[in-house]
């Protein structure tokens, strides 16, 4: 019956059996990355089903319960005022994720095109566009996004607009390199003789080809992105506590943490290092598997 | 080479200052109202106002910035009142005490597990390396600080408080090189020098955590990068003992890792600012953090500048070691 089975269906199952052989080998050379995506897809199932998991109302204060240590009631015990730190660690994930995403799609949406259209053209244009990039790279990327946040306000508009825009350079970087390297490939030429505009070549000729550098970056882009948001509401710029987000909240755990009320700084924190650390694995493992360059200076 | 690169910073630096410059008069905060107070009247704001230049057009403004900056007045704090320059000239070695020690001591943490970990390629050693080293860039900043706070301030008992670079009870050395724990050694005073190292250990031991994560990463790929050079295998080919091989390649990757510790450093000063804010350790950093959170436009102004001052020197520094390392490098 085996036999049957195997001889009878090989088709059926083979998008699937690839899309395993996939997973299986990437376990096999990079393990740290399948802890990373299962780090991720935890935190993803805690912010989708927030409302299902949190046993309290993240931003009820309880003046009666003001920093009561982890219990049966509380597992992650109250904070400074008297909200339940498990339901707001909980409730974090989901503004954790809610700049991820739109930070890394504004910077891939703008570094995209910038990057094919300065490796493209080349010359004055892309030296110009190269400088401003250089400059972003060596000037601190911690302090501008506090400087620029703290100018235009502190919303969580805001907030995601900046750290987007922040990373464009590195996509910029990545894909103009890829750029670099294509512009003067056959496929280019054909296409430009056939009499395809600039901007075909650009986006349908030059972009599938010159994305997977891309692409290796946006885990760690991700990683990046929660990091500093986390940071920037910790400073007290950006959001702004008692939104349960986990940079605010580590804010407000760090005045009771030398009076040894741990809880309420340390478990966001945990939950922040988690996430963070999920998305670098991933970052990790996607950037062997997708970076040429790495890939064939790793073995 | 160096000369190119001071041509090039100009043009960099006035880039910096004036997009710095429109950013902060452009931004939501109007320092005439606190400045002037709540009580004030509007002439009395429009006095003010005229005081600091503000009425005239922005150009106006940026350009006589400039001016002034050249001769090394960048303003006055709108809130200590003092001038910005001396304010950050005076800050500047207490900040490079705690980045130098910090960065020194993840290099030599970070070199030395890279190579390794490149000479084990994909063993346990790499593996585990690897795991920590991503562990360290995934920590943030402020949270490391504090949970050292925690764990040797409170739990242990190991750790003064960290609050500042030297016991409240003790009085500062007098000063000579800036550095608390240096200037109370040369005054022979043993009981400052132990207070300030007290102080100094935690807030180090941080920024070399956060520095050491990416001299791991970037000295493991090096390293691996002239381990498959050609040279190399020529090397192992021609029979030299692994000794004389790692030699070449310890060689061969001195240049690019002494190339990213230098630029690690220029993003390193900003990281170093959060443990600053969490150790109220006082220097530059903590200095520019509270300007921009305040909005003291004169203060960031100086603290942006002095950040890319900064790197253009790290980055004179690294180039003079490129060429000391390598000499080669002269010719071109």
């Amino acid at each position: 019956m085996a036999d049957l089975a195997l001889g009878s269906a090989p088709k059926e199952r083979s998008f699937a059996d690839k899309i395993w052989g996939k997973i299986v080998g990437l376990s096999r050379r990079s393990p740290t990355s399948i802890i990373g995506f299962v780090i991720i897809l935890f935190f993803g199932l805690l912010a989708l089903l927030a409302p299902l998991l949190m046993p309290y109302d993240p931003i009820a204060a309880n003046p009666n319960l003001i920093l009561q240590g982890p219990s049966a009631e509380h597992w992650f015990g109250t904070d400074g005022n008297g909200m339940d730190v498990l339901s707001r660690v909980i409730f974090g994930s989901r503004y954790a994720f809610g700049i991820a995403i739109p930070v890394v799609i504004i910077a891939l949406a703008l570094g995209i095109p910038i990057g094919l259209y300065s490796g493209y053209k080349g010359g004055n244009i892309d030296e110009a566009i190269m400088r401003v990039v250089d400059a972003f790279r060596v000037f601190p990327s911690i302090i501008l996004a506090l400087a620029v946040v703290a100018a235009a306000g502190p919303s969580l508009l805001n907030v995601v607009l900046v750290i987007g825009i922040l990373d464009a350079p590195i996509f910029v970087r990545v894909v103009r390199a890829e750029v670099l390297a294509l512009r003067s490939s056959s496929f280019v030429e054909s296409g430009l003789i056939v009499g395809n505009p600039t901007w075909r070549i650009l986006f349908v000729h030059l972009l599938p080809n010159a994305i997977q550098g891309a692409m290796a970056q946006t885990a760690v882009r991700a990683a990046w992105a929660v990091r500093i948001s986390a940071t920037l509401a910790f400073l007290g710029i950006g959001i702004q506590p008692p939104t349960p987000e986990w940079g605010a909240m580590i804010r407000q755990g760090a005045e009771f943490m030398v009076n040894g009320q741990w809880w309420v700084g340390i478990f966001p924190g945990v939950a922040l290092i988690l996430m963070v650390l999920g998305f670098n694995m991933f970052g990790d493992g996607l950037q062997d598997l997708l970076d040429p360059k790495r890939r064939s200076g790793g073995k | 080479m160096l000369l190119r690169r001071l041509v090039l910073a100009i043009p960099l630096l006035i880039g910096i200052l004036f997009f710095t410059f429109m950013l902060i008069r452009l931004g939501g905060q109007d320092p005439v109202g606190l400045l002037a107070g709540p009580t004030a009247t509007t002439e009395e704001i429009e006095i003010v106002r005229a005081e600091l230049g503000l009425d005239k057009p922005l150009f106006t403004q940026f350009w006589l910035f400039l001016g002034n900056v050249v001769q090394g007045d960048i303003g006055k704090s709108w809130i200590s009142n003092r001038s910005v320059t001396l304010d950050i000239l005076e800050r500047i070695p207490i900040t490079l005490e705690l980045l130098l020690w910090g960065v020194a001591l993840g290099s030599v943490i970070g070199v030395p597990v890279g190579l390794r970990a490149a000479f084990r390629h994909d063993k346990w050693f790499d593996h585990i390396s690897r795991g920590i080293s991503l562990l360290g860039f995934s920590i943030p900043t402020y949270f490391l600080a504090l949970l050292l706070l925690f764990i040797f301030f409170f739990l242990l008992g190991w750790s003064p408080p960290g609050m500042g670079r030297i016991s409240l009870l003790i009085s500062p050395p007098p000063t000579v090189t800036g550095s608390y724990l240096i200037d109370g050694l040369l005054a022979w005073d043993f009981s400052v020098a132990r207070s300030a190292l007290a102080q100094l250990i935690l807030p180090v031991i941080a920024v070399a955590i956060i520095s050491a994560a990416p001299i791991v990463k970037h000295t493991r790929a090096i390293a691996l990068e002239v381990i498959s050079s050609d040279f190399v295998r020529f090397a192992r080919a021609s029979g030299l003992s692994s000794d004389k091989v790692s030699r070449i390649v310890l060689k061969n990757s001195s240049t690019p890792v002494t190339t990213f510790i230098g630029t690690e450093l220029t993003g390193l000063v900003g990281s170093v600012s959060l443990i600053e804010f969490v150790f109220a350790w006082g220097g530059v950093g903590q200095y520019g953090l509270n300007a921009i959170i305040r909005g003291d436009f004169a203060a960031v102004q100086g603290y942006v500048l002095f950040l890319a001052l900064f790197s253009l020197v790290v980055f004179i520094i690294v180039d003079l070691l490129v060429l000391i390392l390598e000499p080669r490098a002269v010719a071109e």
